[in-house]
């Protein structure tokens, strides 16, 4: 899709925000509860925090699966000494050789 | 999986906090309009009020200590004299 994702989310929270605002303002009449008015009147703010706990979580999940990749490095080790080898028997000298 | 270290008490502790966050604000503000106001549950939750303006104070709060970092950050540094 061409469209950013910041302006998607723009966009659905100014949709939600302007019919929230209508109703808190008494735009149009409804015949609803006691119980789901009062939700709705804290309906923004529990979006709110219910975004704050997802990122809360997502940002726990990751610091608790952060990888060390131990065998990405042994691999690599690996083939520094493969390359080192190789570099050798061409006669390549290294400065940390050298006495 | 490597062992289990202090960064992954860390992680755990936090998806615990807000899983138990989300929970208890959703049981706050989503379940406790329909339980009759003489249940002993409402013993376990502050005033309806309180679940408004606490997280509208304390975003006040972390919005105003975010802009002071920003601008105690974005300062231009003071040159010493020597």
């Amino acid at each position: 899709m061409a469209i950013p994702k910041l302006y998607q989310w723009l966009l659905a929270a100014s949709i939600f925000m302007a019919a929230w605002l209508s109703y808190v303002a008494g735009f149009f009449q409804t015949n609803l509860r006691q119980e789901y008015h009062n939700i709705i009147l804290v309906l923004p703010i529990y979006l709110l925090m219910a975004f704050a706990s997802y990122s809360l979580a997502l940002l726990g999940y990751r610091v608790a699966t952060f990888n060390d990749c131990i065998d990405a490095a042994e691999e690599l080790q690996e083939d520094v000494k493969e390359a080192r080898k190789d570099l050798e028997r061409i006669g390549y000298k290294y400065a940390s050789d050298w006495q | 999986m490597p062992g289990f270290g202090m960064d992954q008490a860390v992680g755990w502790s936090f998806v615990s906090l807000a899983g138990f966050i989300f929970t208890y604000y959703t049981i706050w503000v989503i379940v406790l309009p329909f339980v009759e106001p003489d249940q002993p549950i409402h013993n376990f939750f502050l005033p309806r009020f309180y679940a408004i303006a606490g997280p509208l104070v304390a975003g006040v709060v972390a919005l105003a200590l975010i802009g002071a970092f920003i601008i105690y950050v974005s300062m231009p540094k003071k040159v010493k004299k020597s």
